[in-house]
């Protein structure tokens, strides 16, 4: 539940017009065809969380594979896309926000509060960009000072935004505006039908729930039959929420309408045909306004919870210094890495938010290619495991989600390269200080455990003498 | 410092399966080689280890359970002298592992030079059986609680908790702190938990791993 929660809720919200700004009507195209490439990956994720018992998601399985330094890029990679997804979610919350309370005239339209997105600079930017940072600000110091809430609250909420999206579902499709749907030209102008593949690149980020799923897989019971089964559920049921929410988004609002309202598009498509004159909320499009608003919320609670969750174990492994491994005395929680996770959250919320979807979907792509690697390799070297889910078709379905994850990666580089440097260095960057990080704290590390004796002595005392 | 411990366990029968799910409970990395296939798909549905299928005492099966970043290995099959053949085999491959054969007799002395430690399990339930058939009311906790665990902990220097006094730290629900150190006294608010001092602590299972983290770091 946890991760369809993440991959239903916000990215819905949030990149439905970002992917319709540079795909057009497609849109709908690119969330199908993301959802094909990443079953691949899913069926990788299904094998190996069955067969290793460890909740930490991607990096764990990484680890059990591979050597050090592969396995500390996989975690330094996966910890910053969701510390950048953290971002983006909060800079989608923050446009969302203030249509819910335009929506309650308290404030102008958040079209006249400013194109946030948008790195033009006019007077109504900061507002847009302070509530993003003050959202990220709340929920790390919540999680930071109080154990995180329970997996059932967690159900609820899922449960809260598909029923919402459902709504919108139905009223959009029933609709005068709908009825008399333009889907064409399909693709945006000029751009033909490749303009989908950098729009997939883009929306990809919306899958990341694969990774979260296997982050809590300890408490599941049952996990030869129940992981796979959670996986591909929650693939079925975002696919499918996906394609008809996006089909009456563009059906209503039409492509460039989305396009033009940016973060904020289901919640404008909403308020464009939802019922009005309601009591109490007025307008049949708040609800789904403040599905938004409630989305990107929890959403950004997941993954301010799932980036130190990898810090977390980096720090129990060894990779990164010990102190982000360590609860806090007081607090109980893994209160470093969340305060790490944090900052770098803090930051990114300064990003436009095509750049933070970029950055953060680039990382997801490369992680799930090792992801399948991993799959590979762990086949090759250890052929005696016992894995309790094999994926059919093996060695096929890996090698596909490699090629396609790289196709995908080489597009949007590409991509990048032309419109969005400021990303692609920002990440070649963050790769780079990972390196150079990793490299001093192995040589300090070393220096360090040269002048110790190991530590022999942590047998439980009843085994000793 | 502590960190989280690879551990190979070969054989998951009774005695090997228990010390895997207890492992796994305190936080540790375990895998388990086995041979048995029924016995590996019913391990594998309680989702505490990783399980290698095979004879633990075949190079090949050892080198899948990745001896060479292991941190420790128990030889925990019915068989000692299998048992005292794969540690032996590990120690080879990796010189610094530490090793852990279960023994069938009680006289241990012999097995010293080969292994690291030895653990003879019959011993400790016919402890368990005799507090049983004595049936007395009162009697110390030494494997008689059900999934309670009350442990001796060593409170490690640079642990988060190291240092503190009892009442600045919270322990998860589930913990209590039991006695002060060296045992002498009951645990009391303002107990500090020395570095390299022991604590006798109850804990439940699912808390297990964030109490190891506090006090083990």
């Amino acid at each position: 539940m946890i991760g369809m929660g993440a991959m239903i809720g916000a990215g819905i919200f949030v990149l439905t017009g970002l992917a319709a700004e540079i795909a057009g009507p497609a849109a709908i195209l690119v969330f199908a065809l993301n959802g094909v490439v990443t079953a691949f990956t899913g069926l990788s994720y299904a094998e190996l969380a069955a067969s290793i018992p460890k909740s930490g998601g991607g990096y764990a399985f990484v680890r059990e594979v591979f050597a050090d330094l592969p396995s500390f890029v996989m975690g330094w990679m996966l910890w910053f896309a969701y510390m950048i997804a953290g971002g983006l979610y909060a800079l989608g919350f923050a446009p969302n926000f203030l249509e819910l309370l335009h929506v309650y005239d308290l404030t102008p339209a958040p079209d006249q509060v400013g194109a946030v997105a948008l790195p033009v600079v006019d007077a109504a930017v900061p507002a847009a960009v302070g509530l993003a940072f003050v959202a990220v600000l709340g929920l790390v110091v919540l999680n930071a000072i109080s154990t995180a809430a329970s997996g059932s609250v967690e159900t609820i909420f899922t449960l809260i935004k598909v029923s919402i999206l459902v709504v919108f579902v139905a009223f959009g499709a029933t609709s005068p505006m709908f009825t008399s749907a333009e889907f064409q030209p399909l693709f945006a102008d000029g751009g033909g039908p490749l303009s989908i593949l950098p729009a997939m690149g883009l929306t990809f980020i919306a899958f990341e729930g694969y990774d979260l799923i296997t982050t809590v897989t300890e408490e599941v019971k049952n996990p030869r039959e129940n992981i796979p089964k959670a996986i591909f559920v929650s693939l079925a049921v975002t696919v499918v929420v996906y394609l008809a929410v996006v089909s009456v988004a563009v059906g209503t609002l039409g492509a460039d309408g989305l396009a033009a309202a940016g973060e904020a598009g289901i919640a404008q498509a909403a308020t464009e045909f939802m019922p009005t004159g309601l009591p109490v909320i007025r307008n049949g499009g708040a609800i789904i306004v403040f599905g938004a608003v409630f989305s990107t919320l929890t959403a950004l609670n997941a993954v301010v919870i799932a980036s130190s969750r990898v810090a977390f174990s980096m720090g129990r492994e060894d990779q990164l210094l010990p102190s982000f491994g360590q609860l806090h005395h007081r607090y109980g929680t893994p209160f470093v890495a969340i305060l790490a996770s944090g900052v770098v959250m803090l930051g990114s919320v300064a990003l436009p938010t095509q750049s933070a979807g970029n950055m953060s979907s680039l990382f997801f792509l490369l992680s799930f290619i090792v992801v399948n690697g991993s799959v590979i390799k762990l086949r090759r070297e250890r052929p005696d495991m016992n894995r309790p889910y094999k994926m059919p078709y093996y060695p096929i379905p890996p090698v596909l989600g490699i090629v396609l994850n790289l196709i995908l990666t080489g597009v949007l580089v590409e991509y990048l390269l032309r419109t969005d440097v400021l990303a692609l260095g920002l990440s070649a960057g963050w790769i780079a200080l990972g390196v150079v990080a990793y490299a001093v704290y192995t040589r300090l590390g070393a220096d360090e455990s040269a002048s110790k004796p190991t530590g022999a002595d942590e047998t439980a005392p009843q085994t000793d003498d | 410092m502590t960190m989280t411990l690879d551990i190979i366990i070969a054989g998951g029968g009774r005695v090997g399966f228990e010390t895997a799910a207890l492992l796994d409970t305190r936080g540790h990395d375990v895998t388990v080689v086995e041979s048995d296939g029924d016995r590996c798909d019913a391990m594998a549905d309680e989702y505490v280890a990783t399980i290698i299928r095979g004879d633990a005492s075949n190079p090949d099966i050892l080198r899948q359970a990745d001896v060479a970043g292991s941190d420790v290995i128990a030889g925990l099959t019915g068989l000692p002298g299998l048992n005292l053949a794969i540690c032996m085999e590990a120690a080879e491959l990796n010189p610094e592992i530490r090793t852990v054969a279960r023994i069938t007799e009680r006289d241990q002395e012999g097995y010293e030079r080969f292994v690291g430690e030895t653990v003879f399990p019959e011993g400790a339930g016919a402890r368990v059986a005799a507090n049983e058939i004595e049936g007395s009311d009162v009697r110390t906790l030494a494997d008689v609680t059900g999934t309670l665990d009350i442990m001796e902990i060593r409170v490690e220097e640079g642990a988060p908790a190291a240092g503190k006094a009892l009442r600045d730290v919270r322990f998860p629900a589930g913990t209590l702190v039991i006695s002060d150190d060296d045992g002498e006294r009951v645990a009391r608010p303002e107990t500090t938990l020395a570095p390299g001092k022991r604590y006798v602590i109850a804990v439940e299972p699912d808390v297990a791993d964030e109490v190891m983290n506090l006090l083990r770091g």
